[in-house]
């Protein structure tokens, strides 16, 4: 079984509830570590706009680059759900290692402001699932523009659409996430992208 | 009270957020050894939470290192942020001590207090200080709500009553029989939050509701929902409106039943419109210059309006916040009436709300006692708050600085702030520095060393509600969750000797020498008004049942003709060329074509911002590092002066200048620079703020109806 995410792009309206339930949750402290972050891109030239929103977190890939990258085999893949989890006690930290963060092509390894700080990044709220809720991000979430659960449960109830505006599939990782993209999208350029926190 | 056990041991607290951001919503507060580990919301039936960022960061509010936790008095200059730690004690004997000789010297109306709404429930709250200083007899309050008075005053002569305490006056069931959707000067995605606004425009544009968004900025509820934005000038929205108006009844497309059966003053309205009264037609192409709207885009809005039904108009109170902000909102309530798209039910009778429970019956101010009403009193703001003893918020710098030689009803000599950080939210900061500096005593009742704490005399440390007992009345707010009283429990003690507000006003009574004032516990006075409101009214206030009372639909208006006034007879009688009897454009002051325009160019908004409820949750890490205070500015305007992305920039006027960094983005109509408002006053010593403090450039003046024009403000911006 495969756990993920679900995001629908047209309702996300970048309130950054999910980024700070995230943080509450977990006790994540201010600074450049951020378990889930928000991306906002904004396409056209005034007055014709577009403003796209995307949390990106972790996907929990089906075949996790930063697993097999791992020298120290802190990084683990759950057989139970497909959560991909870090043991922080057995990372080597960012100096003297920082393999994750190479792989990874969605940034999700986080890493804090102290010296070879150790891994840490979203579980998908393993703790959460434990007691019959969702992941934080989810139920903080006043659009519910997020959804979680079973790949296969997301898949029938809201389709198969792999990419986004900011999110691109790269298969042979295979992300556990699908989509609702932003509408209207494509016809106009991209113009800047922020990524929220600043320092994450 | 109600607490419940967790397997971890944890205990979980219930209590109700309301941090003056339209939201109220329920927290699950987790405790561990007395002290909050994690906040959780209370997801409702639909799995809505109610819950925003900062919500979600109180946590780090409660438990900031810059909380203050005991009383302080001033040993610097007011203003410098000296201070020396005191004992209660000391800090108490001096403000009674202070509040009797300035009594005696020159008398109750000499004495100003402020209660912001942080916090607002029933026991630690206005009430407390209001019933205690009535007891000392009597102060000054100040009139005007700073968000909406141009409403309260829009709807007082158009209905004779106000429809909206909460933010949107639109039932959640609206939303979702909508065919169109204007959101004017409206983004519920920032200011609505905790309120269930987005998800239902969310839902109601998956239902095929076409959502319009006429707003200088594109917001980012106009990038969520919106299919079509309408950029339009600053202070100019009811010149579109009147456009609107005049397509409408040009093309005969108004409701004529409507207007027929429910109201009075069309014709004169018409005549206005179509220009029999003064001459001028007030066409989209008459509006085009002043709004910068294409007329075609003004009629096709007009046409979309009248026609698809029902269509809702989400009138904001941002725009209102202008000069003659009035008139925006008496536009708003004249088109949503001439197409017949106004819900009466809106002013049905509505179940009563208690707020005047024991301890704190009501009580008359005595300072009010004697004073004839104000010149622009309107019946549904009732005769406190139209008493001429008050002072309006907006003109309390002036008020201040002038007293009595200014036509101002008293000398004031004593200003008492609390949870109110008004030197930082008011027009002009820099003409309110200069007010603070010539009174004789302030107290300061607060968490946090404020822009306006700084210059207190005396600060008293005031613990955060999750840290005592009260009360939350019901409220017909859009949220649906209020229609009980809600029990609000403590989660932890107060912090260090902070104080609640009820126990401040209890000590100061004691002080004082006011006999009778409440000394029981806040848990024990919640218990009494818990029984009181189980006994009078049979509503449950813990646990969860929500039933709905049987309400009356049969709109009750208090107009004089007891119609809805498109001629309002109540705004006639104050005889006032800036308050007509239909709803009319006045130009702004500081507008576009003030001669002040070739030295400051750009109109100035202060929009709210995401991580801030006003200038609250300001200096909290998790929220400082989602965004950054900037000043917003259109390419265009950027590039004409060199500015790049995060250069510094110096943003002035003949009142003040800040610093700070700009943001280029195309989100911003050319022309217009919007400054969230909130940032914390941080001036160097030559008076330049680099907080980003956007009243350091707005004015210090009451638009005719008490309307706080925050957004009326020319500026210049420059690299530094």
């Amino acid at each position: 079984m495969q756990l993920g995410l679900y995001i629908d792009q047209n309702r996300c309206m970048g309130c950054f509830a999910c980024i700070v339930a995230c943080k509450d949750w977990h006790d994540v402290p201010a600074g450049p570590a951020s378990w889930i972050r928000l991306k906002i891109m904004e396409k056209g030239a005034y007055p014709d706009l577009l403003v796209a929103f995307l949390p990106t977190a972790c996907w929990h890939c089906e075949s996790p680059e930063c697993v097999s990258v791992c020298p120290a085999e802190a990084i683990a893949k759950r057989d139970e759900d497909g959560i991909v989890t870090v043991d922080r006690d057995v990372c080597l930290g960012r100096d003297d290692c920082g393999a994750c963060l190479e792989a990874c092509p969605y940034d999700a390894p986080q890493f804090g402001a102290e010296e070879n700080a150790k891994m840490q990044k979203c579980d998908l709220c393993v703790d959460r699932w434990a007691q019959a809720k969702k992941p934080v991000c989810v139920s903080s979430c006043p659009v519910q523009a997020l959804d979680a659960g079973p790949m296969d449960e997301l898949r029938a109830k809201y389709g198969d659409v792999r990419e986004a505006e900011g999110f691109t599939c790269l298969a042979p990782l295979a992300p556990s996430v699908r989509f609702k993209p932003k509408e209207n999208a494509a016809s106009l350029d991209l113009r800047r992208i922020d990524v929220f926190p600043r320092s994450g | 009270m109600n607490a419940e056990q967790t397997a971890s041991e944890d205990k979980i607290v219930t209590t109700v957020c309301n941090s003056h951001c339209g939201g109220i919503c329920d927290f699950k507060v987790h405790v561990r050894d007395g002290k909050i580990i994690r906040i959780e919301a209370v997801p409702e039936e639909d799995g809505r939470p109610g819950m925003c960022l900062r919500g979600h960061a109180y946590r780090q509010r409660v438990y900031s290192p810059d909380r203050l936790l005991h009383p302080l008095k001033r040993t610097g200059p007011r203003g410098s942020g000296e201070f020396a730690r005191i004992s209660w004690d000391e800090a108490l004997e001096t403000v009674a001590g202070e509040m009797q000789r300035i009594k005696a010297a020159y008398g109750n109306a000499s004495m100003l207090h402020f209660c912001s709404m942080c916090d607002p429930h029933v026991l630690h709250h206005v009430l407390a200080f209001h019933s205690l200083l009535c007891g000392f007899g009597g102060y000054t309050a100040p009139w005007g709500y700073i968000s909406c008075e141009g409403n309260a005053f829009a709807e007082g002569v158009t209905f004779g009553k106000s429809s909206r305490i909460g933010y949107t006056p639109h039932k959640p069931d609206e939303y979702q029989e909508a065919r169109l959707i204007v959101m004017w000067g409206w983004n519920p995605a920032t200011t609505e939050m905790g309120s269930g606004v987005s998800l239902s425009l969310a839902r109601a544009r998956e239902k095929g509701a076409r959502i319009v968004a006429v707003d200088p900025r594109y917001t980012d509820s106009a990038a969520a929902f919106a299919s079509q934005w309408i950029p339009i000038r600053p202070g100019t929205d009811a010149a579109a409106m009147l456009a609107m108006a005049y397509v409408i009844i040009d093309e005969n497309l108004q409701d004529r039943h409507f207007i027929d059966e429910h109201t009075h003053g069309f014709d004169k309205f018409k005549e206005y419109v179509l220009g029999r009264e003064d001459g001028v037609a007030k066409t989209p192409r008459w509006a085009e210059p002043i709004t910068g709207v294409q007329a075609e885009t003004l009629a096709d809005l007009a046409r979309e309006y009248a026609r698809e039904k029902p269509a809702l108009l989400g009138s904001s109170f941002g725009p209102g916040r202008s000069a003659y902000g009035e008139q925006y909102h008496r536009m708003a309530a004249a088109l949503e009436t001439i197409t017949g798209n106004l819900r009466l039910d809106r002013y049905a009778p509505k179940p009563k709300d208690f707020r005047f429970l024991p301890p704190f019956p009501f009580q008359p101010n005595p300072v009010e006692k004697e004073a004839p009403l104000r010149w622009n009193a309107i019946p549904s703001r009732g005769p406190s708050v139209n008493s001429s003893a008050r002072v309006n918020v907006s003109s309390f710098a002036n008020a201040i600085l002038e007293g009595k030689a200014g036509g101002y009803p008293a000398d004031y000599k004593f200003l008492w702030l609390s949870n109110t950080n008004y030197l930082n939210q008011l027009g002009n900061i820099n003409k309110a520095v200069k007010a603070f500096k010539k009174l004789e005593f302030i107290l300061v009742t607060e968490q946090f060393m404020t822009a306006t704490a700084k210059f207190a005399d005396i600060v008293l440390p005031v613990c955060t509600f999750l840290e005592r007992c009260d009360l939350m009345p019901p409220l017909n707010v859009f949220s649906s969750k209020r229609r009980n009283f809600t029990v609000l429990s403590k989660a932890i003690e107060p912090l260090g000797e902070s104080r609640s507000q009820l126990a401040i006003c209890q000590a100061l009574a004691v002080k004082l020498g006011i006999s009778g004032y409440p000394d029981q516990s806040d848990e024990e006075l919640v218990r009494q008004m818990v029984a009181m409101v189980s006994a009078n009214e049979k509503l449950k206030t813990e646990g969860t049942p929500k039933k709905e009372p049987a309400a009356s639909t049969k709109p009750q208006l208090r107009t004089p003709s007891g119609k809805i006034e498109l001629s309002s007879g109540i705004a006639e009688k104050m005889n006032h060329p800036d308050i007509p009897a239909v709803p009319k454009y006045i130009e702004t002051w500081e507008s576009l074509n003030d001669p002040l325009a070739a030295a400051y160019p750009l109109q100035l908004i202060s929009p709210h911002f995401k991580r801030r409820a006003h200038s609250q949750f300001d200096n909290l890490p998790w929220l400082r590092e989602l965004q950054p205070q900037a000043v917003s500015i259109n390419s265009r305007d950027a590039e004409a002066r060199g500015i790049t992305e995060e250069d510094m920039v110096r943003v002035f006027n003949d009142r003040g200048e800040v610093r700070i960094p700009a943001r280029v983005t195309e989100r911003i109509m050319p022309g217009v620079v919007a400054l969230p408002q909130g940032a914390w006053y941080t001036p160097d010593e030559n008076g330049i703020d680099h907080g980003g403090s956007a009243n350091v450039l707005t004015r210090s003046i009451t638009s005719p109806g008490g309307a706080l024009p925050s957004h009326t403000a020319l500026v210049q911006v420059e690299r530094v």
